[in-house]
């Protein structure tokens, strides 16, 4: 296959690479571009682990051929905050609230969480449900995130 | 009864229970700086900024990659093996069969019944009968279709009491009844003869898929040195370490096992890591290079362990006031294909010898009988998963106790109230439970946070146009902490050092349950340290002391013993240095945050990294080993009596259903559920527990279920098995009660499994006490529930 030119926004730097077109989006940003906080839970696109933001819309970029990013912007786990960086609302909350337990859902989930967030600075406790439900989790029966984005929300409202 | 809100939570401790203050381990006056509070997990920034690295995410580079291949029978004798083709497909470097693997053939927790490859026979359809390690995962692909297989197809077996007729397919050689297990207590026929009333009932749960997030995987990289070192996320590295070495024909000491954190196990990944462990390692020696196995969520459902199925006959005779007299019951116990951690381990470990001992339930019955069969099919093999045969033995007590209510016109709560175990109690085995009873404080504090004696009895059709009809129930349930084994043990090493900086060597495991944070909490509370002081050096055989596997709700307890153990060692040496410093009494002295100082005198004080360099001058020991192993166990074989685990962890759960009568939809609309848990180490860690057990309660009552259709699982991946998303999940209120656990670091006991073992039932019993219809064979989908209705003579009247 010929290769595609693939020029996109990811976390705000501008790339531009060489792929092959039937790459999916979740191996070019693990494989490709070492981007590994974007989890694979099962590859057909059930569990959200891997949801990323696409001009700012929640994702599953375990089905999503890469070059559907052609132009546009990516934002991933890894532009919320980094550790020398202030982290996000959503991530601090996380943490304050308990919201992880083995981790493995939880970038899908704090990106899920962003984008709501984004919309709706004060979603009531069905609004993040609805919102979350796309991302599956085993460990916390779901009542810490769904307090933590909550949590995330009144934070950044107060910090206005 | 002292309230000590933490989180969204309630926790209470009862000291009405007081014990003696002798106990080693046990500090009830001690205020508690470290443990006993909420703090974040230490592992929680790396989690939440994408940082941290689970096996998927490490280098593949060097590696190559391993591949099994499958057998499509469930039974089949091996023929012939033409493999050929693939080896000759340029990428692929090894293609082994059977007659390759350098040790013993066999691999399993406790018999190693599995072939690493099927030589001569497949018993189900994830059997292996044929490794594959190639340059790259489609190469690897590609060989697996290259590889031809001859088999000559026998008949199978699926059902355990099919498995014991006598002309039942043979899974093995030895017959495929793997175990038979006896309770006697009393004369069940005599207190039958006394009862007012008799039920018999029958329940039957399906394989359940533990559906951790994180897919398994493995690396086994050969050393410079000839060992082997095998990485990934296990929750028992000694057990895979001790097959890897058996598989391999070398002495334990040269494998080394490595935890990766681990995304999720819930006691899959006891089994799984050994299967896929020793396989890889096989292919590694073969090679002499790197290999790497990644199983694909389908993988997952087909090859590795699955909660046991069960079919459970259940008679109970009671007085007319409730008062229980006689328990009977059967349970056929599906093994599936292999033995994985069905059968036992004298006295009472495995989960086939567990579910017997559970099965009548946490109240005291004067006479009980239970017979118990585990047999081979030819299934996928039955494993840990959360409650390690518990919660299926629940769902058949917890149930038939509601329907025994029923026939006796009485409150479900009033039933378990006369009939719970309290302090001084025996349970089925004999067992006296004589410290740590909080199961009526459980029963008492959910009713009361509930309102149950106000909800139960009104339920009724939440309005009068409506379909839902409202309906409450209740699950009580006990838990062990430990295994019941001979061998059950936590080593644990302490080092500080001499700027008081600590390390803390442990072999249990991280899985998602706080153990990283919990442990250090406890090692930090015991020397007086904080816990940034703490580090944690993550599980490797090569480093850790023996640990004992992650599983049982052992880790807190077992090895919190063995770290307070090994921590007062160290704590010795500070504080007989500390006294020479100060010129005070050594009894005198006492060290918390960070500082030693005179427990009469506090202004005479030391920094602890003060004293710590002035030890390390002077030569005294600032090593410590502890090493804890739980009060004997003991079962006798023939009637099953005995003290097989030494101390229990307590729940009631309530919980509020809808269900619409014409479609069988059921909402779960409010949940209460109480723990006694002896001490919560980290209330919030705690919390995390209960809310998660919760909904894997849920997802096994509603929706979880791997079918089977002629031995081959249908639904195998997460599209068609379905778990508890967020809409699925109830707002849980979570009560935490600390009734102390004399045997526990600051009185705590198990918490990792109990959470999940309640709430099935007490969503069964909802739904049953909303719609009058009762599904006795899982999972209550709308389907069941519909079918249950109609059973029942139609929806009840408005």
């Amino acid at each position: 296959m010929n290769a595609l030119t693939l020029t996109f926004t990811l976390n705000g730097n501008n790339i531009s690479m060489d792929i092959s077109p039937d790459t999916l989006l979740v191996d070019l940003l693990r494989d490709r571009l070492g981007l590994t906080g974007t989890k694979v839970g099962c590859r057909e696109g059930e569990c959200g682990a891997c949801t990323v933001l696409l001009d700012g819309i929640p994702v599953n970029s375990c089905i999503l051929p890469a070059a559907k990013v052609q132009g546009r912007s990516l934002t991933t786990i890894e532009g919320l905050a980094d550790e020398k960086r202030q982290l996000h609302e959503i991530q601090q909350a996380f943490m304050d609230e308990g919201a992880a337990q083995c981790g493995f859902c939880t970038p899908g989930m704090i990106m899920n969480a962003k984008a709501l967030l984004d919309r709706n600075a004060e979603p009531n406790d069905q609004e993040i449900r609805r919102s979350l439900s796309g991302v599956l989790c085993r460990c916390t029966g779901y009542q810490k995130i769904v307090q933590a984005v909550a949590t995330a929300g009144e934070m950044k409202k107060s910090q206005g | 009864m002292q309230d000590k809100t933490e989180g969204k939570g309630m926790v209470q401790v009862l000291t009405k229970e007081k014990p003696d203050l002798d106990g080693l381990l046990t500090a009830p006056d001690r205020k508690l700086s470290v443990a006993g509070h909420s703090i974040t997990r230490t592992d929680d920034l790396a989690k939440v900024t994408g940082k941290l690295m689970y096996g998927a995410d490490y280098p593949q580079e060097g590696f190559l990659h391993g591949k099994i291949l499958r057998s499509p029978h469930p039974h089949a004798l091996i023929k012939a093996i033409h493999v050929e083709k693939a080896q000759e497909l340029p990428g692929v470097v090894a293609v082994l069969t059977g007659k390759d693997v350098p040790g013993r053939n066999g691999f399993g927790a406790i018999l190693p019944d599995q072939p690493v490859i099927c030589a001569d026979k497949v018993r189900y359809v994830g059997d292996g009968v044929a490794l594959v390690a190639a340059e790259t995962e489609e190469i690897a692909h590609e060989a697996l279709s290259l590889i031809r297989v001859e088999y000559e197809v026998l008949p199978a077996v699926f059902d355990p009491r099919d498995a014991m007729k006598p002309n039942a397919p043979k899974v093995h050689e030895g017959g495929n009844l793997l175990q038979k297990n006896k309770l006697r207590k009393g004369d069940v026929e005599k207190g039958f003869a006394e009862a007012d009333v008799i039920l018999k009932r029958t329940y039957q749960v399906p394989f359940l898929e533990h559906a951790y997030m994180e897919p398994d995987i493995t690396f086994a990289v050969p050393q410079r040195d000839g060992t082997m070192l095998v990485e990934g996320p296990m929750q028992a590295p000694f057990t895979v370490r001790r097959n890897i070495a058996a598989v391999l024909g070398v002495p334990v000491n040269q494998v080394r096992a490595r935890q990766i954190h681990m995304g999720g196990g819930f006691g899959g990944k006891e089994d799984s890591p050994i299967d896929i462990g020793c396989r890889a390692a096989v292919l590694a020696h073969h090679t002499g290079r790197p290999v790497r196995i990644a199983l694909e969520r389908e993988e997952i459902t087909i090859q590795t362990c699955k909660r046991h199925p069960m079919i459970m006959q259940l008679k109970i005779g009671a007085r007319k006031d409730g008062k229980l007299l006689a328990f009977e019951g059967v349970i056929y116990d599906e093994q599936g294909a292999y033995a994985g951690l069905g059968p036992l381990i004298p006295p009472a470990g495995g989960s086939h010898i567990h579910s017997m001992i559970m099965m009548p339930g946490p109240y005291e019955i004067p006479h009980a009988k239970v017979d118990a069969y585990l047999c081979y099919t030819n299934h996928p093999y039955g494993g840990a998963m959360r409650g390690f045969g518990a919660p299926q033995v629940h769902i058949a007590h917890e149930q038939l106790i509601d329907e025994l209510a029923g026939e006796l016109g009485l409150d479900p709560f009033d039933v378990r109230h006369i009939n719970a175990f309290r302090l001084g109690s025996a349970t089925a085995t004999g067992q006296v439970l004589d410290q740590s009873v909080g199961l009526l404080d459980t029963l008492e504090a959910c009713a009361e946070s509930f309102d149950w004696k106000e909800r139960f009895g009104r339920n009724d059709y939440l309005d009068a146009e409506s379909s839902k009809r409202r309906g409450v129930g209740i699950g009580m349930g006990w838990y062990r902490t430990s295994i019941g084994t001979n061998g059950d043990g936590c080593g644990a090493n302490v080092y500080v050092h001499e700027d008081g900086s600590v390390l803390l060597y442990s072999g249990i495991t991280e899985m998602g349950q706080g153990a990283f944070t919990v442990l250090p909490q406890i090692c930090a509370e015991e020397l007086g340290v904080s816990m940034e002081d703490v580090r944690l050096v993550k599980p490797d055989t090569d480093q850790v002391p023996e640990s004992g596997p992650t599983v049982g709700s052992r880790s807190t307890t077992l090895m919190g013993n063995a770290i307070i153990m090994a921590a007062r060692q160290v704590k010795a040496s500070i504080l007989e240095m500390a006294s020479e410093m100060l010129l005070v009494p050594v009894e005198r002295i006492e060290t918390k945050n960070r500082l030693v100082y005179d427990r009469e005198d506090p202004t005479k004080s030391l920094a602890f990294k003060e004293v710590a360099a002035r030890c390390m001058a002077m030569g005294k020991r600032l090593i410590g080993q502890g090493w804890w192993t739980p009060p004997a166990s003991s079962l006798d074989p023939e009637t099953g009596q005995g003290n097989p685990y030494f101390v229990y962890t307590y729940s009631t759960h309530m919980a509020e259903v809808l269900v619409d009568v014409e479609t069988g939809e059921v909402d779960i609309t409010d949940y209460v559920a109480a723990f006694d848990v002896g001490k919560a180490i980290n209330p919030k860690a705690v919390e995390g527990q209960i809310e998660g057990g919760v909904a894997m309660g849920l997802g096994y009552a509603l929706m979880e279920e791997v079918a089977m259709v002629d031995g081959v699982p249908q639904n195998i991946n997460l599209q068609n098995y379905l778990i508890p998303t967020t809409l699925d999940v109830p707002h849980i209120k979570p009560i935490i009660l600390e009734v102390e656990n004399k045997l526990g670091p600051y009185g705590a006991k198990g918490i990792g499994e109990m959470p999940n073992i309640p709430a099935t039932p007490a969503i069964l019993n909802a739904i049953a006490n909303a719609c009058g219809g009762r599904v006795r064979s899982l999972p209550a989908d709308p389907e069941h529930v519909f079918m249950a209705i109609r059973e029942a003579g139609g929806p009840p009247e408005r």
